[in-house]
């Protein structure tokens, strides 16, 4: 062979085993990083599918709370909050990052002059890669930010719950704590119907671009999130605040501790207002936090009508006379003999008021006095143990009312030996002697309230609620007005109600009285053992109008300084409500002038 | 050989004009003829075609690819504005219902100089058999 021909030979071939051992040590690279690493130790298949995939978290919006009249009571806005880039920062400024950091600290402060320079400087110094430097910024600065386009910091939207009415219905809403992913309703409606207000968050996988965009190729798996229900209350804005400016307003002239009103329609149960005095803003919940209602018992969060349990006192009466009335023991016009004090050999001596006699008086009378006397005298004497406690349990006391939120249920003590449960082995004939014009038992201003409902709806106590309807995924749940059960006969609801509204044009519920219209109800003035006697819970609870009863109202006021009885620190506030009320309603008067 | 053979037999059982054809192919000293469908094409000529069949095949990908990308961030653009109006709209809710909460009203009533009806300067007129007018709860 021509020995050219050889050498050319001999290079081909040296070229031809450099490129197969070229090739082979890159076949064997290959098969490092491809096999050997891809799932193992660098776990390159992962880091580069994260790379360009994205899992993003797609958040229910939480339902909106609406009142009767389809008002917003709660709803939700997107804010920004604003973070820095410290670590990038870094980065892209290598070259006098300090003329560059006080112009972006300069822009920074125009937008927000909140920010503390010396804080953002510390911010910057670090070297994390991101830092929330201001939560929750208004949209005017949102906007001026977005439109400066500043390096190395950006805006990240969050939900915030928001109530536009302010402490409109704060403790019958309650509110929203919320945290950087999640939100959780406490108190009220928030914290009963929060997994149903929350909704379920969705999530979504994603191809993105370098940008972080999600692109439309690719894959693309989504969870839908299902929204959270709309919830519509029984609650009428309108009146809801009439009441609770009545009440603050009452509170502060009478130098009361706190107080409550519930206003229930007579006819449904539905809840039309219920207010408490002090109350919060839910909007800034966090500033209420070491603030209490209820006599200083309580949070100030928690709903007064439903959870501040109190000896109803006279008011109360009204109860022992429904038991004898149904049971045919009494009529409105049966008497007794009211010597001002009256002895039993089984139970201390219970007296009137500054012992007042009133000699021969009739039921009636005895509820326009508000004789103690007469009330123990009926429950001692008239019905007794076995024939007052079923009326007690038949009208709800001890039992929570089953509204929505939480509730106390009250308490009162009964004898042991008859079947009822809880019974207390302390009971004695005091107790019920006591019960029977209010003391020795605790109610709810809720409670009360229903049991004057009953009453006012002809014995027939129907299931108070708050929740008119649940909007969920477009299916509408109403609800029904609900009969809880039959508490007294429809005659002795209406011997009652007429005794109720002599009570209040010639007793203490006097300034009660709203032009026009009958009204039936009773005043109540409790002491506590153990304080000053002028230390009261005063409150009046009755119906208007008596002829055709549209609405129930229980006004409670606790320890008033200026006038200490129901009959001066409760019922004008209670005549006012009810004025209102019905005019606001267009009840028709049903009085002649 | 073996595929001689079997291509041989193969045409045994095949028409005259297939036959013809393979005669033509057998003289043409074995020479591959890769064209289809029996158009003269010479190797250039198929690579030319080949690059041009690729070209378009590619630009037929990139335009579908653009029009996607394009697409894609029409989308994004639309996404980013419903966001910013739903957004807006969340806004627009709360200030409606801000303004008209009682609270607010009765504010501004305040500084309109307005002052609450005086309940005792009330006249009530009693009409038989009237209903009420507005709907309870």
């Amino acid at each position: 062979m021509n020995p050219a021909l050889q050498r050319a030979r001999k290079r081909q071939m040296v070229i031809f085993l450099l490129v197969c051992s070229g090739m082979v040590l890159l076949l064997g690279r290959l098969y490092y990083w491809q096999v050997l690493q891809s799932h193992g130790g660098y776990n390159l298949a992962q880091q580069a599918s994260e790379e360009h995939t994205q899992n993003i978290t797609l958040y229910a919006p939480r339902g909106i709370i609406y009142d009767s009249q389809g008002r917003v009571l709660a709803t939700n806005v997107v804010r920004d909050d604003v973070y820095v880039e410290p670590h990038q920062f870094s980065i892209d400024h290598p070259v006098n990052p300090q003329d560059d950091l006080d112009h972006l600290l300069q822009a920074l402060r125009q937008v927000l002059p909140q920010l503390s320079e010396e804080r953002l400087r510390a911010d910057f110094a670090t070297d994390a890669g991101a830092i929330r430097i201001a939560v929750r910024i208004d949209p005017a600065q949102s906007q001026a930010l977005e439109r400066l386009r500043l390096p190395d910091v950006f805006l990240y939207p969050r939900t915030w719950r928001v109530y536009p009415g302010g402490t409109l219905a704060a403790q019958i809403l309650g509110y929203v704590m919320q945290s950087d992913t999640t939100s959780q309703g406490m108190y009220g409606v928030e914290g009963q119907y929060n997994q149903l207000l929350a909704g379920q968050p969705g999530s979504s996988t994603v191809e993105t671009d370098l940008q972080g965009n999600p692109l439309t190729v690719g894959i693309n798996t989504q969870q839908q999130p299902v929204n959270g229900a709309d919830i519509t209350l029984t609650i009428d804005s309108d009146v809801e605040y009439m009441v609770e400016s009545y009440l603050a307003q009452a509170v502060q002239d009478l130098q009361a501790q706190s107080g409550a009103v519930v206003v229930l329609n007579a006819k449904t149960g539905a809840v039309v207002a219920l207010a408490g005095y002090p109350t919060f803003d839910p909007n800034r919940y966090g500033q209420y936090y070491n603030q209490t209602g209820c006599l200083h018992t309580e949070q100030v969060y928690f709903n007064p009508a439903l959870y501040c349990a109190y000896e109803p006192g006279s008011t109360m009466k009204a109860v022992t006379m429904a038991a004898a009335l149904d049971q045919g023991l009494i009529t409105p016009d049966t008497t007794l003999e009211d010597h001002g004090c009256i002895t039993y050999s089984d139970a201390p001596e219970v007296c009137n008021w500054q012992d007042t006699p009133y000699n021969t008086e009739t039921m009636t009378q005895v509820l326009i006095h508000s004789a103690n006397v007469g009330a123990s005298y009926v429950a001692h004497d008239i019905l007794g143990v076995n024939r007052y406690y079923p009326y007690l349990e038949r009208f709800g006391f001890g039992q929570t009312v089953g509204i929505d939120g939480p509730e106390m249920a009250g308490y009162y003590r009964q004898p042991c030996g008859h079947g009822w449960s809880p019974c207390s082995k302390d009971w004695s004939m005091s107790d019920l002697t006591r019960q029977a014009f209010g003391q020795s038992i605790l109610a709810t201003p809720l409670q009360m309230a229903q049991a004057y409902e009953a009453i006012a709806n002809g014995g027939v106590m129907m299931q108070p609620y708050l929740v008119a309807a649940i909007t969920k995924d477009g299916h509408v749940t109403t609800t029904q007005p609900t009969v809880k059960r039959r508490v007294i006969s429809q005659q002795a609801a209406l011997l009652l109600t007429g005794m109720l509204r002599q009570a209040a044009v010639l007793g203490f519920a006097q300034l009660a009285q709203v032009p026009g219209y009958s009204v039936a109800a009773k005043t109540g003035t409790a002491t506590t053992q153990g304080i000053s006697a002028d230390q009261t819970e005063a409150s009046v609870a009755g119906f208007i109008p008596a002829s055709n009863p549209q609405f129930v109202i229980l006004v409670k006021l606790d320890r008033p300084q200026k006038h200490i009885y129901g009959s001066t620190a409760a019922a004008p506030l209670w005549g006012a409500i009810a004025q209102q009320l019905v005019w606001d309603y267009g009840v028709p008067p049903d009085l002649q002038q | 050989m073996n595929g001689q053979r079997r291509s041989r037999n193969g045409l045994r059982q095949q028409g005259g004009g297939a036959r013809r054809l393979a005669g033509r192919w057998w003289a043409a000293g074995g020479r591959r003829r890769l064209a289809p469908l029996f158009l003269r094409i010479g190797p250039v000529a198929l690579c030319l075609c080949s690059v041009l069949l690729i070209s378009l095949m590619a630009i037929l990908y990139l335009s579908q690819l653009g029009q996607a990308v394009t697409t894609n961030q029409q989308i994004q653009d639309l996404r980013n504005q419903q966001v910013e109006l739903q957004r807006e709209n969340n806004d627009l809710v709360n200030t409606i219902s801000q303004e008209q909460s009682p609270a607010y009203i009765a504010d501004r009533a305040r500084r309109m100089g307005l002052v609450p009806a005086n309940p005792q300067g009330v006249q009530v007129i009693v009409v038989q058999g009237t209903q009420g007018n507005r709907e309870q709860p």
